[in-house]
């Protein structure tokens, strides 16, 4: 197939029309987040690049402070409150997130857990609309815990979509890659901008989160070149 | 159901507990060490008394404004210094806009009772009239981003525009020494306030048990503190304030301990704060000086445009007369120059009064400096061509060549020389004769060539 669009991988603003439904037909396309059709063309809603992912997957990535839920978003909430059928849970969005008491692996109405306020929760969102509150759970798709519950420790810190997005990006992202090299740290990624890292000494976490903080706009050279430099400050 | 909006900012137990043992081991989480200020930033607007001070992500605004009012009826004989702080809800989520809240208050408190106790601002001599009259000086405190520290930035704020301010030089007079008259800034140089000192605030953050203390909190730090401690201390070792409003308890040897360290850092503090003060100063001089020649070459060169118009001369030299009594405090020698002017023969006038009016202190429609004079042609040891290349511009401008008139410059010549160098540089010298400045006409083509070259 040809590429309807020659956009794809540039960014794009609100009214840029990145698609033309009339060359293409007898195709399904998926569109996702920032786009939106207008009787043939598809039209962009939101600033950002668009993405294809082939075969017919498009969507617009955007970098904002603030989150907007979306299904099978991986989130860090905050606990907020606790009322008798679920957590509610600030996950930066518009609205507060229901987590329900039960949506843990092996939950049932004994062995509820205790969370005080201001724990920091991972965890998935299941719904999300722009009319309701979220609701997040837990447990994966199958209901294992796979890793999501209560974080212990560590030091959280806020930053905007587009590097969270970023830190969890496929082949990894310059600025792990070359703090992993040195030291050893864990480190929790929220799709609503919000990052945990943990790691055995206190000035070990200061580093990789003032490192995963500065390192939003540069280049990947520019990251490890800074990454190296704040090694060499500390040693 | 709480459905607040997620804009404010909440503290997990997880930052909490970190925050406070990495202070145990003396680490803060931007990296800086217990005792170490964040970077200050000091900038001036383009008004006096204006400053912008950013203390790392603390962003905070100063303006200072004087009036003149009635004296309170117990200090007849002194000005009155009022601050005022306004937090603007774009600082942080939690500010409101409308009514001060109480950190509002007790931070417009911390910094007035820092100035006005400890006597930095010298109060006596914004007396106009006693009694009567004196300056009431407003310091007005915008608060444009909360990265913790407010107290601080807005000390240094609030510090900075008062060095920075300028107020209108007045004169008392009148029939019965009663009349004040304010002078416009373009006519009388104002006049910078008095400071005996520079009091700096310096906040201490305490966690744990008291135990751990931290210099400047940041925004987080602050959220997580015990409790918190300002001490206002300025260069000399003088404690002017002190703060220290509920929290944590502390014992004594550790407030003198904090003591010695603020004046540590109010000593650093200040002369940050005085070299952006002399480098906003020397701009300031530098800007000030083309601007005194410029409005001494309009007072001189409006007879020149009288000269070209040739109009009766009876209007000239009421128009001559009026300008003088308008201006009772003009430079004796730019009298004596005018009234030359108007004695000499074939001086055309321009009957536009409000010409005159417009010269005098607004280039408004014409500039001399938009052709760019260089500064070196008016300290130049014949300090004369500056404001003759202008009348020579002016002349061209004009276009007309009117030859029936003696030379303007030539004219101003002689007399520019005293009237200017008494702005710029004090040195009196009788003005010459102007039969020595009445030069054949013919030379002043060559004469315009090379000044405005």
């Amino acid at each position: 197939m040809d590429t309807p669009t020659n956009l794809v991988d540039k960014p794009v603003v609100p009214g840029d029309v990145v698609l033309d439904l009339s060359t293409m037909a007898n195709q399904t396309i998926k569109l996702g987040a920032g786009l939106r059709q207008d009787c043939d063309t598809i039209s962009a809603m939101k600033a950002g690049k668009l993405r294809l992912s082939k075969p017919n997957k498009y969507w617009i990535e955007s970098s904002q402070k603030r989150y907007v839920p979306c299904v099978e978003d991986t989130v860090l909430g905050i606990v907020v409150d606790t009322k008798p059928d679920n957590f509610l849970v600030d996950i930066k969005g518009p609205n507060l997130a229901f987590l329900p008491v039960l949506a843990f692996e092996g939950g049932t109405r004994r062995n509820i857990p205790k969370f005080e306020i201001g724990t920091l929760i991972y965890a998935r969102v299941v719904k999300a609309n722009s009319i309701m509150n979220p609701e997040l759970s837990c447990t994966d798709a199958g209901g294992k815990a796979a890793e999501f519950g209560p974080l212990k420790d560590g030091y959280m810190f806020e930053t905007s979509t587009g590097l969270a997005r970023m830190l969890l990006s496929s082949p990894m992202c310059p600025v792990l890659e070359a703090l992993g090299k040195k030291l050893s740290f864990e480190t929790a990624v929220g799709l609503n901008g919000r990052v945990w890292v943990n790691a055995s000494s206190p000035s070990n976490v200061i580093l990789v989160s003032n490192a995963i903080m500065r390192s939003e706009f540069l280049s990947g050279t520019q990251q490890r070149i800074m990454v190296e430099k704040l090694m060499d400050r500390l040693q | 159901m709480e459905q607040r909006s997620g804009s404010t900012w909440r503290m997990t137990v997880n930052e909490k507990k970190f925050i406070e043992d990495a202070l145990v081991a003396d680490l803060r989480i931007d990296g800086r060490r217990p005792f170490d200020y964040r970077r200050i930033t000091i900038k001036f607007g383009r008004e006096d008394g204006s400053s912008e001070v950013q203390l790392g992500e603390t962003h905070v605004m100063g303006y200072v404004t004087a009036q003149l009012v009635q004296p309170y009826r117990d200090r007849p004989n002194e000005g009155t210094l009022a601050i005022f702080t306004e937090f603007s809800p774009m600082a942080d989520p939690s500010f409101e806009a409308g009514r001060p809240g109480e950190y509002a208050i007790e931070l417009g408190r911390v910094i007035d009772r820092g100035l006005r106790e400890s006597r930095a601002v010298d109060m006596e001599s914004l007396c106009v009239v006693a009694g009567k009259s004196v300056w009431a000086i407003r310091v007005d405190l915008h608060i444009l981003d909360n990265g913790g520290n407010l107290i601080d930035a807005a000390n240094i704020a609030a510090l900075a525009a008062l060095l920075t301010f300028r107020r209108p030089e007045c004169t008392v007079g009148g029939d019965n020494g009663q009349e004040v008259v304010v002078h416009d800034p373009e006519v009388r140089e104002p006049l910078p306030l008095t400071m005996h000192h520079l009091p700096v605030a310096v906040t201490f953050a305490y966690f744990g048990e008291g135990g751990i203390m931290v210099i400047d909190p940041s925004y987080k730090e602050e959220a997580v503190m015990g409790g918190r401690m300002t001490a206002t201390i300025n260069s000399n070792g003088d404690v002017c304030a002190i703060q220290k409003a509920g929290g944590e308890g502390v014992v004594s040897s550790v407030i003198m301990q904090c003591l010695r360290i603020a004046s540590v850092k109010a000593a650093d503090i200040t002369s940050k704060i005085k070299n952006a003060v002399d480098a906003y100063n020397t701009e300031r001089a530098l800007q000030k000086v083309k601007r005194q020649s410029s409005s001494v070459a309009q007072n001189i060169n409006i007879p020149d445009v009288t000269m070209k118009e040739s109009n009766d001369d009876n209007a000239s030299a009421s128009n001559q007369t009026e300008m003088l009594v308008d201006e009772p405090e003009r430079i004796s020698k730019s009298e004596v120059y005018r009234s030359a002017q108007t004695i000499t023969a074939s001086i055309g006038d321009s009957t536009k009064r409000d010409k005159d009016t417009t010269m005098i202190g607004g280039p408004s429609n014409w500039d001399p400096y938009s052709k760019g004079i260089s500064l070196s042609l008016i300290r130049s040891p014949k300090p004369l061509a500056g404001p003759v290349a202008v009348a020579k511009e002016q002349n061209e401008e004009r276009m007309t060549q009117n030859p029936g008139e003696p030379n303007p410059e030539e004219t101003t010549l002689p007399n520019s020389g005293p009237v200017e160098s008494s702005d710029v540089s004090q040195r009196p010298s009788s003005p010459k004769s102007l039969k020595d400045a009445v030069k054949p006409k013919n030379r002043r083509k060559n004469k315009g060539a090379k000044n405005t070259s």
